[in-house]
Parts: structure tokens; C-alpha cells; sequence
């Protein structure tokens, strides 16, 4: 995705004259694992530097003007049954809006069991197959409860160019999988690549995958407080889609957020 | 969790695996408290309550509430020979371990099986736990209920009426059922938490209307779709000896147990006054002065439960313990689910445990003072940072446990109190700093 540049704009410099609206998926209904720790991180990190932030709430009733109005969509994990709903609603309703949305890069992150949201289909343990969104190029298939979920602390180098220049070039990313599903990509690029964990399916190294600006993933819950280059490339991503130009984020004091990464990262061995 | 506590219970159930069938067997009377948060109270009140009554009772007091925790609590208090030294039990019974139990309880084969056994149930609550070991709050649900149909019709169980998936099992049963609830509009929410679980109905999946909701998802529901509602309530007059209103709903399955094994209404009450808090749940200890209070807080909703509590008591300093064992669940994504931001921005807030770093994140984005900076011990030294500009930082980490504890109180002043909010695993370290043993 190419976005014009205009070098030395005014926005360029100055993040207070910026404006940016979430688009929060169901709140109610896909909220597992404390999803809500991305709305909070993408918020705070905003507005400590004078971007403004409006969290769009996107319920069964939400039209599509609203969906239509975010620059940046955030999806988490939900229980079987809430799963059902969202996929009906979104199938029946949103889906459409939300495609067009991805094609013209508007950014988005779907961690936990979105790839049986966006995908082909998934193939419960059953062997019923659920019809999914078709955004992402890629299946995912249960294989029945004897087979052990995925559980576990993860850690995976990223496939991104991380455009923005103030994250000091960290390509690792951590977090916490569990899910019973496996993931199989089609052409479509990984998230990243497995260091520690499971990843898509246990078998070909891949973790997630993302398409045009919107990433699928099965770290779930809040993964960009740790990950804030990821929170960062997201903030960016939609700015620029948004107001078509290139914009530099303020940096801010990451101490804290790569002491929690650097932990996991010692815990998991790889540095 | 202390080892010694299921060891023998582990080595008998090698041996015999209906041991616990065949100790429930000889009882007279069994009580199994289940239920996310509240059940170490809640057995805590009945074991007094029948003590006090003159009734010895078996229970795992030390919380080991496995299959192997109870055939170790009878393992301990049983004779030589195997009998039991008493004939009333009173157990937690872990969330997963539940249907097992009720299996082993309904499916006794000994000859020395007592005639008009009574066998209670008391539910709590369900609220997400531990999501990494247990899997899902719905299917939990699920499978009480379905193990519950064992119960016969002289059996019987106490349930929330304001958990919504908890009163919906009630419908199912063919045993007796009293319903325990809260009726005090004061206590409503003026803005729901976020941990919310149970928001769908039961019965048809419809969204729940709330008249008001006391905390996450316990409150007066109905179903607006298919007319499901709150169960009619039995009213209990004894008033909760702790604070905090999740106590009332354990105080309230206490006083209906304990009043249906025919305690005089008095008795309980006088029992209840006098109670003493469980190990790490508001326990209390006193140092040169200074008080600390342990509030057991190891899910999202027992973690709002007590933090509306402290800040009702006015909490100045509090010291927040997360840690990531076994008994506290690998998975700490939850803190997100915790509403930190309801804390006022003066508070003192101290943070350690093996995942520190994790709970300062969250409360650095809970942004309760927004011109404080974090302070974090340096690598080099165990230090705070000598940072001028840092002086009004309301937050410190320390991923050493002793060390935090020492800061947070010499941060105190005398007759001042530091809340000490741990998870599970964390809690048991606390103590054995304070008092030099994890558990009694």
C-alpha cells in the first residue's frame, strides 16, 4: 500500500493537529482475554502525544456510517457462542463495509480466534464447516479435542518493515497463544515467524498473517502493550492512510513496555 | 499450595480410586462449596457456624480442594482403622473437580453407607479464572449442570440467584433449591465494570436486561426474550462480618446451609459476629505499627470486588503481587479485564512478582497521574532510579517480593494500612515473608 508523501507538511511534524477514531468489534461479545488492553494501549499512546482519540463502540445496531468513519479496526477473542453471533452479524451486515475498508488500507489487528473470522471457512471439530469472511487466504481447521490446544507464552520475529523510525528497529514480538484451531495459510504473507510457541498450526513456523494493513494473529488479548512498535506501525499506519501523508509519531518513554518484552524474551531463551 | 496437603490423599486414590466414595459414605452430612470466588470463606463460616454448634467437621482448610485435597482432609482426621473421626464434612470443591466429586458422592457402593445422608450444594458463582487451565466459563456451566441431575429429591443445593448461569441451573434440578441474592439498590453500579461474563441469557442467548448490577455480571437480570428472570429469594437477616459485598453473598449460602441442618437462627449469628477472615483473604498482620491487609485477588472480578472494597476503606497504599504459576494460571492477560483506572491518583501503588513488569504496564496505562513517571529499580544496582524530575512517582517496582514489602511499609506512617492485593501462588509468598509459613 503506497500512501502519497509530502515532505515537511505541517502534520509531519506536529501530531496535536491529528484525529483518530477505533473501531472497537463488539466489545461485549469478543472480549476474553483482556482484549481490552489494545483499545487502552492504542488510546493512551495517542493521546500522550496530543493525537486525538474517539473508540467507536461496534454493536449488532451499529450502522454502516459509523463502521465507515474509523480509521483503524480491533477485533479479540470471543466464546463459541458469541463467535456465532459476530460471524452471522458480520455476514449478514458488516462484512461487506469492512472488506472495502481492509482493500483501501485501513489498518486492523484481529488477535485470538479471528482466523475463523476472516478466513475461507473453519472446519469445526465435528467436521462442520462455518463459512468465514474470505478477507485473508487462508483455512482453518479444528482436529477434534484429543488433540492438545496450543497454550502457552510466545514469541515470533516479525515479517513487517516497521516504517516508523522511533521503535529502535526491534523485529521480536511477544505474547500468549491459546487456541484448539490451526490455522493453514494460502498467499498471503505471515505475521510473523515462530521463535517460541505454536504459532498457525504447529507445523510450518508461521504465526498469524497480514494483508494490505490488517493483521490476523493467535497471540491474544493485549498484545500491543508490550509490543509497542507493533501499537506504533498500527498509530501510523492509519494516520497516514487517513490523511494521505507521511507522519512521524512523537517518541515516547518505552522503558517499561521492553522490560515486559525483554522479560518474556529471557523467559522464552532466546536472547 | 502446600505438598503435604494432598500427598496422602494422592497415594490413597492410587490404591483405591473410589476412596472418596467410600469415605462419603460413612458421613452424615456433606457439604460442597463450589464456585470461582468465595468458597474458602463461605467453608470457613459453615465449619465454625457447626463447630460452634458442636458438630466437629472434616474440611480442607488449607484449600487443597482436588479429589485429593478432600481424601486427604478425611485421611487426617480418620483413626487407624479408616473411620472417620466425625460424620459432617464440609468442603471447597475446585471448579474443574466439581462433576468428579458429585460422581463420586452420588455413586457410593460401601456397605457402611448411611441412611438419610444429607448432601448440600452451595454455587457460588462462575466467573472467568485461569482461562489457560480450565477453558471457558460457558462450559463449565455446562457441565455442573449436567452433573447436578444425580442430585435426588432430598438433597439440596443453594444457589446465587443473581448469577444468571448459576440460578438457571436451579431449573434442572430435582432436589430441593433455595436461592440466595442480594436486594440493595444503594449498592448498584453507577457504570458497569468491564469483566463481564455472563451477559447472554442462559436460556435463549438473548442480551440480559439488568434492573442494577452489584459487580461483572451478578446483579437483578431478567430476559426480556424468554421471561427467565431472577429467582424468588429466601432472606437471610445475619449481616456479613467482613467487608466487602461479595462477603454478604457468602455470608447469606452460610446462614441457609447451616439453618437448614437445624441451627437455631441465634447460634448462627453470634458464630458469624466473631468470625475471623481465611488465610490471605483480608487477612490481617501488624508490624511496628503499621498494619497490612491481604486481599486474595487472582480473576478480573475478584480483583474489582476488592478494589471497590479498598477504596471504600479509604486505601492509601496498596502493593499490587502478580505472579504466573500453576495455581495462578500461565495466562496474566486478564489484568487488562481489572478496572485500575477507578483508583484515585494518590494512591501509593507498590508492584512485584514474577510477571512485575506486566502489572506496572497496566497500571502505567491506567494513567492515573498523568504527570508521574514510573520508577523502576535500575539493572545495575536494586536502586531506584536517582531521577530528580521522578520525585512524585506514585508507582514502584520491584521485581523482589521482601524488597517491595519493606519499601511499600517505610512508606507508611504509624497506624496506617498497606493493601496487599496477590494472586494466588503470590499470596502464599506473602504470607511465608510475614509469618514464616504459606498456608495455617
Amino acid at each position: 500500500m503506497k500512501t502519497q508523501r509530502f515532505k515537511d507538511s505541517k502534520l509531519q511534524r506536529n501530531n496535536k493537529d491529528l484525529q483518530l477514531t477505533i473501531g472497537w468489534l463488539y466489545p461485549e461479545l469478543m472480549s476474553t482475554y483482556g482484549d481490552r488492553g489494545n483499545v487502552i494501549c492504542l488510546t493512551k499512546r495517542c493521546q500522550w502525544r496530543g493525537v486525538e482519540v474517539k473508540v467507536e463502540r461496534i454493536e449488532f445496531e451499529t450502522k454502516d456510517e459509523i463502521l465507515k468513519s474509523c480509521d483503524l479496526i480491533l477485533g479479540g477473542g470471543a466464546q463459541d457462542r458469541q463467535q456465532t453471533l459476530v460471524i452471522n452479524d458480520l455476514k449478514k451486515n458488516k462484512g461487506k463495509a469492512m472488506k472495502e475498508m481492509f482493500e483501501r488500507g485501513v489498518p486492523g489487528l484481529f488477535v485470538c480466534g479471528s482466523p475463523q473470522l476472516l478466513g475461507h471457512y473453519y472446519m469445526t471439530g465435528d467436521g462442520e464447516k462455518l463459512d468465514g469472511l474470505g478477507i485473508f487466504d487462508f483455512v482453518t481447521k479444528h482436529f477434534g479435542h484429543d488433540k492438545p490446544r496450543c497454550i502457552g507464552n510466545t514469541v515470533g520475529l516479525l515479517n513487517l518493515e516497521l516504517e516508523t523510525k522511533n521503535q529502535g528497529q526491534r523485529k521480536t514480538i511477544v505474547g500468549f497463544e491459546n487456541h484448539g484451531g490451526r490455522t493453514y495459510l494460502g498467499k498471503v504473507q505471515p505475521f510473523a515467524k515462530v521463535m517460541k510457541g505454536n504459532g498457525n498450526n504447529g507445523e510450518d513456523g508461521t504465526e498469524g498473517a497480514i494483508f494490505n494493513n490488517v493483521i490476523a494473529c493467535y497471540f491474544h488479548g493485549p498484545l500491543l502493550p508490550k509490543n509497542p512498535h507493533v501499537a506504533d506501525w498500527l498509530i501510523t499506519k492509519s494516520l497516514q492512510v487517513k490523511y494521505k501523508t507521511e507522519i512521524r509519531l512523537t517518541e515516547l518513554d518505552d522503558t517499561l513496555e521492553w522490560q515486559a518484552h525483554n522479560f518474556l524474551l529471557k523467559r522464552a531463551g532466546v536472547i | 499450595m502446600g505438598a503435604g496437603a494432598t500427598w496422602p490423599g494422592e497415594l490413597a486414590l492410587r490404591f483405591n480410586p473410589d476412596i472418596l466414595s467410600d469415605f462419603t459414605a460413612g458421613q452424615e452430612v456433606i457439604v460442597l462449596v463450589a464456585g470461582t470466588n468465595g468458597k474458602t470463606t463461605t467453608s470457613k463460616m459453615m465449619r465454625e457456624i457447626m463447630e460452634g454448634n458442636g458438630r466437629k467437621v472434616i474440611h480442607n482448610d488449607s484449600g487443597a480442594n482436588l479429589v485429593n485435597g478432600l481424601v486427604s482432609a478425611y485421611i487426617k482426621s480418620s483413626n487407624l482403622l479408616g473411620n472417620t473421626r466425625s460424620k459432617y464434612s464440609v468442603f471447597e470443591v475446585d471448579e474443574n473437580a466439581f462433576p468428579n466429586v458429585i460422581s463420586k458422592v452420588k455413586n457410593q457402593k460401601s456397605k457402611v453407607q448411611i441412611k438419610n445422608q444429607k448432601l448440600i450444594i452451595i454455587l457460588l458463582n462462575l466467573f472467568r479464572d485461569q482461562l489457560d487451565r480450565y477453558g471457558e466459563v460457558d462450559s463449565i456451566a455446562r457441565k455442573w449442570k449436567e452433573s447436578l441431575k444425580q442430585l435426588k429429591s432430598d438433597d439440596l443445593a443453594i444457589l446465587n440467584a443473581d448469577d444468571p448461569q448459576i440460578a438457571a441451573i436451579g431449573k434442572e434440578l430435582q432436589s430441593n433449591v433455595l436461592y440466595f441474592g442480594v436486594d440493595d439498590q444503594k449498592e448498584f453500579l453507577k457504570h458497569n465494570e468491564h469483566a463481564t461474563d455472563s451477559t447472554f441469557c442462559p436460556n435463549c442467548g438473548y442480551k440480559l436486561y439488568y434492573e442494577g448490577r452489584y459487580f461483572s455480571h451478578i446483579g437483578i437480570w431478567k430476559c426480556v426474550n424468554c421471561g427467565l428472570g431472577r429467582p424468588e429469594i429466601t432472606s437471610v437477616s445475619a449481616s456479613s462480618p467482613l467487608p466487602g459485598l461479595y462477603n454478604r453473598y457468602n455470608t447469606f449460602a452460610a446462614y441457609l446451609a447451616t439453618k437448614n441442618l437445624g441451627i437455631d437462627e441465634k447460634d448462627i449469628k453470634d458464630i458469624l459476629d466473631k468470625f475471623q477472615p481465611a488465610f490471605g483473604r483480608q487477612e490481617e498482620f501488624d508490624v511496628d505499627g503499621k498494619k497490612m491487609k491481604i486481599f486474595l485477588a487472582k480473576n478480573p472480578a475478584g480483583f474489582n470486588a476488592n478494589l471497590k472494597t479498598i477504596i471504600d476503606l479509604k486505601a492509601k497504599s496498596i502493593l499490587l503481587v502478580l505472579n504466573d504459576r500453576i495455581p495462578d494460571g500461565h495466562d496474566i492477560s486478564w489484568i487488562w479485564d481489572v478496572d485500575f483506572e477507578t483508583l484515585q491518583p494518590e494512591v501509593n501503588i507498590t508492584v512485584s512478582g514474577d510477571r512485575a513488569w506486566d502489572m506496572g504496564l497496566r497500571i502505567k496505562y491506567a494513567d492515573l497521574n498523568q504527570n508521574a513517571k514510573i520508577k523502576m529499580p535500575s539493572k545495575i544496582s536494586d536502586e531506584i532510579l536517582q531521577d530528580k524530575q521522578n520525585d512524585n512517582s506514585k508507582v514502584k517496582i520491584y521485581e523482589e517480593l521482601k524488597q517491595a514489602i519493606t519499601k511499600a511499609l517505610d512508606g507508611l506512617k504509624s497506624g496506617e494500612t498497606l493493601y496487599i492485593l496477590p494472586t494466588y501462588s503470590a499470596m502464599l509468598d506473602v504470607r511465608k515473608i510475614l509469618t514464616g509459613r504459606k498456608i495455617l
